[in-house]
């Protein structure tokens, strides 16, 4: 057995395992350093330089973010210069970043503010001109880029490119003009882009957004309520967060954006798919069957009540066994039941009904 | 999925397509395999690729503005041509120099442009094609017992030296290294004897050797004139770099500008190959596309392998994990040039021929003097002594940049500081690559720092908040003060120079940002009336 290893963090001696980054050992230990560029799913940037600690024996700061923990290691996270340079730091991003805190909050809250003002940085430094390009062009329904609040940190590109597989986004351009960029500036729609909306969900500012939820002015997130829930497109199993407009509908409530979990807490892990992450707007569509629909005997579709309804399903295949044989029925479910659903229709099928006739979407 | 060969030509897949014209990169992603957005991103780090439709582009360095380079580009454009201000161009001493395709055309007078009209082609089309470029060089000697690169020395092809130190093996020529206390040229003058013993100790076998001729600090333009004179010295120098740390494949890469020392060098390595000297040993010639911060090792690193060149995070240092992870040895053209003198005269010999420092070292002089050239001189002579090398100064001296645009500006009274690297370390400057600029009274200072900011400015490659925001920060602030009259606003326009500064030099990833500040930083301290 080798022992195990140590190091320290603001005097505190704390184990880790071979591979482990200072960020990850502080993290574990409950000590908050701030971040920007990092997403666990990513190889670390190092980029945002937001993460900076002391380590003694280093003439200059080192990102905790990619910074390997090794045996001995003498860290310090809050010191006088740590706290200079995260003011000086937010500070900078300030200046480059568009006036105004909570109008920043309709994509979704920006870390920048929070960090600024977790850290008290300076708010009055001169504003720039803000040069970076946008796409404002790109038709796509679903994801906007604001290039005023991007900090190029590169976790949407990273993304797509370490997590989705797809690159279909990049850092583009150089220096105070780099920008994020698809290929020739093309809409999402003519790449490869997915549409997972993966660069959204990493996004720290909300430069990368949604589109609907800004296009219909809905309240900033941190009003929202947040109601777990499991995705019904598929049988993956991805855990998602219903953000709910309490005040929508009505009063009853109105979903106004979906996002995933926390990265590591969930099967997902932070990952939805296109339709898990924006095929929402048929809960509120109108075309969207409410209630039970029987055919009157003028042959047109009335509402009706359930054991209503299901008297008359329950009818019309029986009646359908006796006169063609229990094998003229067959039972098809959707991919959007739950694994249990779809146990209860086979069990239907063939203990009630009597046939093997039994199929399921997802399976073709 | 792409190889690693297949990223690593993206960039010159891109020249050869003219740039990055619509359609360019998903062409190519479709021939190569690397995602269409990656192509684009690449080609959109780089000014040769990302703007085709440029014709000529005219250097706005400091050196070149301080020849008319302003007015020059006016003309060009009033011409009807398609131009565009650049960065320095490394033809400091022959200013102003202008950019057609990759060709530098220097010491370019306004008639010339003129003349030509509206075809880039008719500038100066006489010119022979392969001398145009070599300048000034001093001491003008053969002196090979007293110049450890002897630029006027003729060439010498017969691999002395390198069968001399293979002959020796490589522990010899390590401690011969150490004794010779020779410094990276490059910039930041690391001893070279501790990164070939990293690299030799690696564990992995797969090594490599980069030549960074990416020649791009303003003022700078030695490793241009060694490329031109002394190619044979780079080429055997290189061989025995490689043979010493146990590499056998040797990557050159040079600036994009470089069009003619590119010829000079390419000769030299088919010349050696025709008379089978470095029997083992294949050299690889790429071509930079238009970014300084690849002069930064790992910038350059990344471009070599076809990536947007930003520098990586250290460590790991490119001993342990280099070119495509693996252990490299790099060094700058003047270093390297180097060590055939140090192989066969041995350590003793090369550390003797400085005075404060080890060794002979090039010194670039541009600017307010007589002859601006490529000195070669004792390591740590002084301002005086090295301009009076170059015929002397033309106006009265009232600052100077020891080491490029990155060194910052230094008082007429420091004139007497040893040119080496601990003294002006000491003096909060540093001696870089020596690309000494020397400004006399006429110049405004608080001018000298903008064209300054500008070059940090459009050559910081963007990755890290500091220097990416910072270096526009401190550009846009100057540019209010200047602006604003004297007593309104004009104090307050620089108010958060010295925190920005503080921030830029903690804060930033590599050298760029780190020294990005320090020409506004430091003429503050030093001219603080040129503010006022
Ligand atoms: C922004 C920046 C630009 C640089 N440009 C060059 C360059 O053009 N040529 C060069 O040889 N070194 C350059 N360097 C230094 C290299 O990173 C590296 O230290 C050098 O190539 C090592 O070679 P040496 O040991 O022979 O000096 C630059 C460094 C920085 C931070
Ligand atoms: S939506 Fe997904 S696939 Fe499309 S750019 Fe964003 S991360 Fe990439
Ligand atoms: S869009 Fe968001 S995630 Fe992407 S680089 Fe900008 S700030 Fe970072
Ligand atoms: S300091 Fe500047 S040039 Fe260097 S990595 Fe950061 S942004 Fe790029
Ligand atoms: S979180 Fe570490 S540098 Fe960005």
């Amino acid at each position: 057995m080798t022992q195990p290893q140590t190091l320290t963090l603001n005097g505190r001696e704390l184990a880790f395992a071979p591979g482990e980054t200072v960020l990850e050992v502080a993290q574990r230990a409950g000590s908050f350093i701030p971040t920007l560029c990092h997403d666990p799913r990513l190889a670390p940037a190092g980029a945002c330089r937001t993460c900076l600690v002391e380590i003694e024996g280093w003439r200059r700061m080192a990102p905790a973010c990619a910074t390997p923990a090794t045996a001995g290691m003498a860290i310090t996270s809050e010191s006088g210069r740590i706290d200079r340079h995260r003011k000086s730091l937010m500070a900078l991003y300030l200046a480059d970043h568009p006036e105004g805190f909570v109008g920043s909050e309709l994509g979704a809250p920006d870390q920048v503010y929070q960090l600024a003002e977790r850290y008290a940085a300076p708010t009055d430094w001169p504003r720039m001109d803000n040069i970076r390009a946008g796409r404002p062009l790109d038709e796509n329904p679903y994801i906007l880029f604001d290039a005023t609040k991007c900090i190029a940190c590169a976790r949407c590109t990273r993304y797509c490119d370490e997590v989705e597989a797809v690159t279909a986004i990049t850092l583009a351009g150089r220096g105070s003009q780099t920008t994020i960029a698809t290929v020739d500036n093309l809409s999402l729609l003519d790449t490869t882009c997915e549409m997972c909306g993966g660069c959204i969900d990493t996004c720290p500012t909300g430069a990368m957004a949604e589109k609907i939820p800004l296009l219909t002015a809905a309240r900033p997130e941190r009003e929202l309520t947040k109601v777990r829930t499991t995705c019904n497109y598929c049988g993956v199993g991805c855990q998602m967060d219903l953000n709910i407009d309490p005040e929508g509908n009505g009063g009853r409530g109105k979903v106004v954006k979906i996002t995933s979990p926390a990265p590591g807490t969930t099967t997902n892990d932070g990952n939805l798919c296109v339709k898990g992450r924006f095929a929402y707007d048929f809960i509120d569509h109108e075309d969207r069957l409410t209630t039970p629909l029987v055919r009157g005997a003028d042959g047109q579709l009335q509402p009706a009540s359930w054991s209503e309804a299901l008297q008359r399903a329950a009818e019309g295949l029986l009646g359908v066994a006796e006169r063609h044989g229990k094998d003229a029925l067959g039972f098809i479910s959707s991919s959007r039941c739950t694994v249990e659903e779809n146990y209860l229709v086979q069990k239907m099928a063939r203990a009630v009904f009597g046939t093997n006739h039994v199929h399921q979407c997802a399976a073709t | 999925m792409p190889s690693q060969e297949d990223r690593a030509r993206v960039p010159e897949a891109l020249e050869a397509a003219g740039g990055l014209r619509p359609g360019v990169a998903r062409a190519l992603a479709r021939q190569t395999g690397v995602p269409e957005a990656e192509i684009y991103g690449v080609g959109s780090f780089f000014h040769l690729l990302s703007e085709p439709e440029v014709e000529v582009r005219v250097c706005q360095g400091l050196s070149c503005r301080l020849a008319g380079a302003e007015a020059l580009l006016e003309a060009a454009r009033e011409s009807g041509l398609k131009a565009e201000g650049c960065q320095c161009l490394a033809a400091c001493d022959q200013p102003p120099a202008l950019l057609r395709r990759r060709r530098v055309l220097p010491a370019l007078r306004l008639d010339e442009v003129r003349g030509a009209g509206a075809d880039p082609g008719a500038i100066r089309a006489a010119a022979a094609p392969d001398d145009v470029w070599a300048g000034q060089v001093g001491p003008e000697a053969d002196d090979p017992e007293h110049l450890a690169i002897n630029l006027l020395g003729p060439l010498d092809w017969s691999g002395a030296a390198f069968a001399r130190a293979a002959s020796m093996g490589a522990a010899a020529v390590f401690d011969g290294l150490e004794r010779s206390g020779l410094q990276g040229r490059g910039g930041a003058g690391f001893p070279a004897h501790i990164k070939w013993r990293g690299v030799a100790s690696q564990a992995e076998t797969e090594r490599y050797v980069i030549l960074n001729a990416d020649e791009g600090e303003p003022g700078t333009f030695k490793d241009r004139e060694v490329l031109l004179r002394r190619p044979d010295r780079v080429v055997e120098g290189l061989a025995i770099a490689a043979a010493a740390v146990g590499a056998t494949q040797v990557y050159c890469y040079l600036r994009g500008e470089f069009e003619i020392p590119w010829q000079a060098l390419e000769g030299a390595i088919t010349r050696f190959d025709a008379e089978g000297r470095f029997p083992g040993i294949a050299f690889h010639l790429h071509a930079g596309q238009g970014a300084y911060i690849c002069g930064e090792e790992t910038a350059l690193m990344e471009a070599l392998e076809g990536g947007r060149g930003m520098p990586r995070l250290k460590p790991p240092f490119p001993t342990e994990k280099g070119l495509w992870g693996k252990p490299t040895l790099i060094h700058n053209v003047e270093t390297i040039a180097c060590l055939p003198g140090i192989v066969l005269r041995g350590g003793d010999w090369f550390r003797e021929l400085g005075r404060t420092g080890a060794g002979t070292k090039l010194y670039c002089v541009s600017g307010h003097v007589a002859r601006p050239g490529v000195y070669e001189l004792p390591l740590g002579v002084t301002l005086d002594e090295l301009v009076e090398t170059a015929g002397g100064y033309t106006g009265r001296l009232q600052a100077f940049s020891p080491g490029g645009a990155s060194s910052g500006f230094l008082p007429a009274d420091k004139r007497d500081v040893p040119l080496d690297f601990k003294a002006l370390a000491a003096e909060g400057s540093m001696l870089g690559s020596a690309g000494v600029v020397v400004l006399d009274e006429s110049v405004d200072m608080a001018w000298a720092v903008a064209q300054q900011l500008r070059f940090f400015e459009a050559e910081s490659c963007g990755q890290c908040a500091p220097c990416r925001i910072g270096t526009r920060f401190l550009r846009e602030r100057l540019d209010a003060h200047r602006a604003a009259v004297a007593g309104a606003g004009r104090g307050e326009a620089l108010a958060q120079v010295a925190e920005v500064a503080w921030q830029m030099n903690e804060g930033s990833i590599c050298g760029l940002g780190q020294a990005a500040a320090l020409p506004l930083t430091s003429a503050l301290e030093h001219f603080p009336d040129a503010f006022a």
